[in-house]
């Protein structure tokens, strides 16, 4: 497609008006591309202050929220056939999208592909029951992805005080600081948990793989840490330890990387 | 009249004080009753002896003000005797022996510890974590000492419990996803059944390695997370 319609304005001989209408044809082609195997959009924006909350609870398909900077909050998303119902709620500061509620016995409900955008100081609580939940710069007090079933969690550039990341199959990455005080939670029943955080903060670490025992630990190695159980868990504490950091992987492996 | 009337009227029958009708029933009670016959003659008897003392002293010209002195030296005087009293009171010592001493401190001890333990044990369920976290390793002589005398759980019975209940709950929403599992697409279906699987592996990890090792406090804590989430699992799905 993109070949053509470069081949278009290489034509020579056509006349101005052929070039506009051609054009037109191409780029309506191209925002209408999405829709033709019956997908729909849906957007909305709210006001929203910088403590803002959401709270979203995905059936199925990929959750982006997006930390930006602007008192407000975006939220826009692909559906898929069948359509879902989506009916947001605002209440004492925080936005509600239930998904599983708003199609409760409704039976085959297709995907939907969220994509938020939310002041950075915003506390977000997303949950899907299939599919991947990705983060990127926020700064609130709460960050919580939970996946019931299968999907990959990413979490970058995070500087919340209390993050939990929980997923059945899939892997999870974090990438952020870790806050003083902080509270900081990953659990996975089998996949791969990357975390990338600054050695040089404080926190109390337990980290238990029991089924690989396999917990790479990098340069955290040089630090106070000590196996338990066989080697299936790691415990450890670096600096004061004033942050709390727990990682669970059932089945899968966990590797800690410096930031 | 009674004797009671009489015993009450007797004083003022002998100062002739009675009404005229009143005393001729005095009289008759008198001539019928033996025992007030004798009180009334006793009494007569007093007052007779009484008549007789004739009081010699001369009344002071201020006896208001010599009995308040007097009082107060009388009080002053028995408020200095009950502080040397106090003072003189030897102390009161239990004379025990040592092992009597040591014994009674460790009955009081025990007979309250129980007490303790028996109405914790009433009014509080412990914790979920306190039971994952329980185990024959961290369990102390004490509580050793109270499953044995069956007034505590042992961290094995507790753990044997918990797990129960989880698998109640387990079966409960297991029904509930079976009823609705029709109505998903497949996608959610093979998404579901994956999961479980999976969750099923670790938790079979967990028994067998409970069955060779049951005191493994980490399987213990693994065990319990993965029924956990097989318990969110069934739970969220059965919602749809």
């Amino acid at each position: 497609m993109t070949r053509s319609f470069f081949y278009i304005f290489t034509i020579g001989g056509q006349s101005g008006a052929a070039k506009v209408i051609l054009t037109g044809v191409v780029f309506l082609l191209l925002v209408f591309a999405p829709f033709a195997n019956g997908q729909r959009r849906f957007s909305r924006s709210f006001p929203a202050n910088n403590d803002v909350r959401i709270e979203l609870l995905n059936r199925s398909g990929t959750v982006t929220v997006e930390g930006w900077n602007r008192q407000e909050v975006n939220v826009s998303a692909f559906l898929e056939p069948p359509v879902a119902a989506i009916e947001p709620r605002v209440a004492n500061g925080t936005i509600y999208i239930n998904l599983v509620k708003d199609n409760q016995g409704r039976g085959e409900v297709g995907s939907v592909n969220f994509t938020v955008r939310v002041p950075f100081t915003s506390s977000v609580d997303i949950e899907t029951l299939v599919g991947n939940l990705i983060v990127s710069n926020i700064r609130g007090g709460l960050l919580r992805a939970h996946i019931t079933s299968e999907g990959d969690i990413t979490l970058t550039n995070i500087g919340a005080r209390a993050v939990s990341a929980q997923n059945g199959i899939g892997d999870i990455f974090y990438d952020g600081t870790i806050t003083s005080g902080g509270s900081y939670r990953f659990q996975s029943v089998r996949g791969n948990i990357n975390l990338r955080i600054p050695f040089s903060s404080s926190f109390k670490l337990v980290a238990t793989a029991p089924s690989t025992r396999n917990i790479s630990l990098g340069a955290l190695a040089n630090t106070n840490m000590s196996y338990a159980g066989d080697g299936r868990r790691v415990v450890g504490r670096v600096g004061d330890g004033s942050a709390t950091i727990s990682v669970t992987n059932q089945r899968g492996n966990i590797s800690f990387i410096s930031r | 009249m009674n004797c009671t009337d009489f015993q009450n009227e007797m004083s003022r029958y002998l100062d002739g004080d009675l009404e005229p009708q009143r005393a001729v029933e005095a009289g008759l009670h008198l001539g019928d009753c033996e025992p007030c016959a004798r009180s009334f003659e006793e009494f007569s008897l007093m007052l007779d002896s009484c008549r007789g003392i004739e009081i010699d002293e001369e009344v002071p010209p201020n006896a208001e003000a010599l009995w308040c002195r007097i009082s107060n030296v009388i009080e002053t005087e028995s408020a200095a005797e009950k502080r040397i009293e106090q003072k003189a009171e030897p102390v009161r010592r239990w004379n025990f022996s040592f092992g009597q001493a040591f014994a009674a401190f460790a009955g009081i001890a025990l007979v309250s510890s129980l007490l303790t333990v028996v109405a914790v044990r009433n009014y509080l369920e412990p914790a979920a974590e306190d039971m994952v976290t329980r185990s024959a390793e961290t369990e102390t002589t004490f509580e050793r000492f109270l499953s044995r005398v069956g007034l505590s759980e042992s961290p094995r019975e507790a753990r044997e419990r918990r797990i129960r209940e989880q698998q109640a709950a387990i079966d409960y929403w297991d029904k509930r996803v079976r009823a609705r599992r029709a109505q998903w697409d497949q996608r959610m279906q093979q998404a579901f059944d994956r999961n479980l699987r999976e969750i099923d592996q670790a938790v079979t990890e967990y028994t067998r390695t409970l069955e060779h090792n049951p005191d493994d406090s980490l399987s213990v804590e693994m065990l319990d997370a993965a029924l956990n989430d097989k318990m969110n699992l069934l739970r969220q799905f059965s919602e749809l």
